[in-house]
């Protein structure tokens, strides 16, 4: 299978966003466990994306390589943009049989600690801070 | 539950039934297979020619595997001896039975054995509160497998049973026609699987690959080098060494292989509802084991640090930096129905993730997963200070931000009613409980350490001490109440003192945020007519409005608060008053049989002659099977010091002489002795002065 172009939407692509944000930081201490590669198999319609994501003790790297990975993660496209937003959390999904896991579960855990929470939660705590500082 | 319940675990997979071996759950009966918070069978009844069986014995010695011997017929009349009936069952992602029938008469018998199954397939949380399902069931029958079957959307949870002989089998269960000879004998093996289809790959890391037929065997293997490895117990009094034996079955037993990492086990919080990773938990579990199985402490911080929370996320109650409350693999979890994946709605796990950090370090020397750790070990004294302090005041406090399905009460007495004023009303939140400070003034104690030792990172060091001593300062102004001589509970949403004389003070001994000043009157309370009933310390003092002996938080007695109690008072010298603790808490295990439950009534000890157990206590569970553990240390005064083990044993009396051997640790292996030597019945209760 043949990578597919990201097609061109009105709204942005968050896939690419989050993994192009993800390569511009080099480096990000939340992952300085992890070493390996997590291979994310994107399902939009009947075309499938692939993302790989390599982790050298925090150094990142990305590609769209179709690569042999130490983990492989399949779902729906738009759930996995839903993740990048902070609408949707991993661990349920992965509880309710939504994604499919092949390989080393360990770095999906570490790939977690790179998703945002809501949007809302942040609002709140911001609040919270100023109601304090004022 | 009744007295002749059974139950069998490995990890989160485990069985409770009947004397008899038969499962027959109610929505809300905790009785029947579970493994990863579902229950897979809620129905497993042996009949044999159409009749119910009546237990002659039951065995359970090994945690892991259990025999029934049985007989027809239900007892009423006449036992039937003619026939009877070994059921061995053995846990391992399902379980395994071996059914064998011995014919004891001369003549052949026709046999018409059955197995009646079924599954509710209930969320452990259902069960804990009587919940209705929202997916479909189904019973297929494939061949020789029958297959329950539960379904919601994608979510997916099975039953397989099979058996190794012949049988007939319908959407009910399994029935075996067999004529055993005279004197003869007709066995058959059950296999029942648990399925949970996109939980695959998280199942094959958390259980050990096993040659089913090997299961017991390598179990007790495993057993026997877990016990062989930890020191080894000489002592005049035998019921000690019965408690310690229970104690490292039982650790061994609640051990958890977390699915992030497959080779190693933590331990799980307690048998039946908390099978499975709680922050607070397996931090102080750890901390009780430190001196007979390090290892725990190892995975524990490595597998919370896995999970430590990285966003805000309010259903969750989750902040960068915080160290998770529990784990969840359910259904109402992945529905999202209850926030447990994971939770993060605890005040304590934070600091003390770091308190057990660096009290690994100085047990072990390993310096290597400190330094791995670095970057969580900051992210949680930065919470600390960013995120735990939400009245501003430099005081950690707690307010849940779901407030729905998020716990009230985010320390360890997290039951709604366990922090009160005198008159029993209850403060508004947030809520500033005082043990909080403490964890938080020995977290950064004890981070500055690790940053000045491990990290090489001064200014962290000279930054945190100086936070630290600014602390211990305003905590001794601001919580001591000077009319009653002893710390308030918390304080509110005002700041304004919460009165009660609770067991919580005794955790501030253990943390030093206490003025030396201070001490002496702190331990007068603890070992007062009012918190010591004997056998070990009251959560809450006698004569407070909300106190009641068999109240959760409000006034029974928890053998792992005793035992950090009385690691409290022996930092600060009073190490009669720790023995005597001691010595009520492990004459307490004989009563259990070594097993000390969750909590036991606060009756006086000399009204009640043995401990009242607290109706629902969770048995065994984690940290009061460490407390035994912790209380050896205490006795024995074992306290690492540089490469050093240092012994300073007080011991009470009828303890008499104990050795501890082969105590692992940066010094190799080392031996300690005491004697004891203090009547507790005439203990001292002046200070002996202090560290």
């Amino acid at each position: 299978m043949s990578p597919t172009a990201p097609k061109t939407r009105s709204r942005p692509d968050a896939a690419a966003a989050f993994f192009g944000d993800l390569a511009s930081r080099r480096h990000e201490p939340l992952l300085h466990h992890a070493t390996g590669t997590v291979r994310f198999d994107l399902r939009d319609g009947e075309a499938v994306e692939h993302w790989c994501l390599t982790m050298v003790k925090g150094d990142v790297s990305v590609s769209r390589r179709n690569a042999k990975a130490d983990a492989t993660i399949r779902m729906d496209k738009k759930l996995f943009e839903g993740m990048t937003r902070g609408t949707v959390n991993l661990t349920a999904s992965l509880l309710r049989g939504l994604l499919g896991v092949d390989g080393d579960l360990g770095l999906l855990v570490v790939f977690d600690r790179l998703l945002p929470g809501p949007r809302r939660s942040r609002a709140s705590f911001l609040e919270r801070q100023e109601a304090l500082a004022g | 539950m009744s007295t002749d319940v059974v139950k069998i675990l490995d990890g989160n997979t485990f069985v409770v039934s009947d004397g008899r071996g038969d499962i027959e759950a109610s929505l809300s009966d905790p009785t029947g297979l579970f493994s990863f918070d579902t229950r897979f069978l809620s129905k497993w009844v042996l009949t044999v020619n159409g009749e119910r069986l009546d237990a002659l014995s039951t065995d359970d010695l090994q945690y892991f595997e259990a025999r029934f011997f049985l007989v027809p017929g239900t007892g009423t009349v006449y036992v039937d001896a003619e026939l009877s009936v070994i059921r061995r069952r053995v846990v391992a992602n399902g379980f395994h039975e071996e059914l064998v029938i011995l014919n004891h008469g001369a003549d052949p018998v026709d046999l018409e054995v059955r197995i009646e199954a079924g599954s509710d397939f209930a969320d452990l949380f259902e069960v804990k509160d009587a919940l209705k399902k929202k997916g479909t069931y189904e019973r297929v029958v494939d061949g020789e497998c029958l297959k329950l079957k539960y379904r919601r959307q994608t979510f997916q949870r099975e039953t397989w049973i099979i058996a190794s002989s012949p049988a007939a089998v319908d959407e009910d269960g399994l029935t075996f026609t067999a004529t055993v000879k005279g004197h003869g004998r007709w066995s058959t093996e059950l296999e029942v699987t648990t399925v949970q289809a996109a939980m695959e790959p998280i199942l094959r890391r958390a259980s050990v690959p096993r040659q089913r037929a090997k299961v017991a065997d390598s179990m007790a293997k495993n057993l026997a080098s877990w016990v062989d490895g930890a020191p080894r117990l000489e002592c005049d009094n035998d019921p000690l060494k019965v408690t310690y034996r229970r104690s490292l079955v039982d650790l061994a037993a609640l051990r958890f292989v977390a699915p992030i990492l497959p080779k190693h086990a933590l331990p799980a919080a307690g048998l039946p509802w908390f099978m499975t990773m709680f922050g607070r938990d397996s931090i102080f579990t750890s901390l009780q084991a430190l001196p007979f199985t390090p290892d725990l402490a190892a995975t524990t911080l490595r597998a919370l640090g896995a999970r430590q929370g990285t966003r805000l996320d309010d259903f969750r109650d989750e902040d960068p930096g915080r160290i998770l409350h529990e784990v969840r693999y359910g259904e109402l979890t992945a529905f999202e129905e209850r926030p447990h994946s994971p939770y993060y709605g605890c005040a304590d796990a934070t600091p003390l993730y770091v308190v057990l950090m660096d009290e690994y370090e100085r047990w072990t020397g390993d310096t290597r997963l400190v330094r791995e750790l670095e970057y969580e070990a900051r992210a949680a004294l930065t919470w600390i200070d960013e995120y735990a302090d939400l009245q501003g005041n430099g005081y950690i406090s707690y307010k849940r931000r779901n407030e729905k399905t998020g716990l009230e009460n985010q320390c360890w007495k997290d039951s709604w009613d366990s922090i009160s004023f005198r008159d029993g009303t209850l403060p508004g939140f947030p809520r500033a409980t005082c043990e909080l400070q403490g964890y938080a003034y020995d977290a950064k104690v004890r981070g500055a350490r690790l940053a000045r030792t491990v990290w090489h990172d001064s200014g962290l060091a000279d930054r945190l001490e100086k936070e630290a001593a600014d602390l211990k300062r305003r905590f001794n102004r601001d919580f001591w109440i000077e009319n009653g001589q002893y710390f308030a509970v918390a304080l509110d949403e005002e700041g304004r003192q919460v009165d009660t004389l609770t067991s919580n003070i005794g955790h501030l001994l253990w943390s030093g945020i206490v003025d030396k000043s201070k001490a002496k009157a702190v331990a007068a309370h603890l070992m007062g007519s009012r918190l010591f009933s004997g056998w070990g310390i009251r959560t809450l003092a006698e004569g407070e409005g909300r106190f009641n002996p068999i109240g959760y938080h409000v006034g029974t007695v928890w053998p792992f608060d005793s035992s950090f109690i009385a690691w409290g008072l022996r930092r600060y010298g009073f190490k009669r008053e720790a023995a005597q603790i001691a010595e009520g808490i492990l004459a307490a295990a004989e009563f259990f049989d070594g097993r000390l439950p969750e909590a036991f009534g606060g009756y006086p000890r000399t009204m009640t002659k043995y401990p009242v157990q607290y109706p629902t206590a969770c048995s065994p569970q984690a940290w009061s099977t460490g407390a035994p553990l912790l209380l050896l240390r205490t006795m024995l005064g074992l306290e690492p010091m540089g490469d050093h083990l240092v012994v300073d044993p007080v011991l009470p009396e009828s303890i008499g002489r104990m050795e501890l051997l082969d105590i692992p640790g940066r010094w190799g292996r080392i031996d300690a002795f005491g004697r004891g030597r203090i009547d507790p019945a005439r203990a001292d209760r002046r200070s002996r002065g202090s560290r």
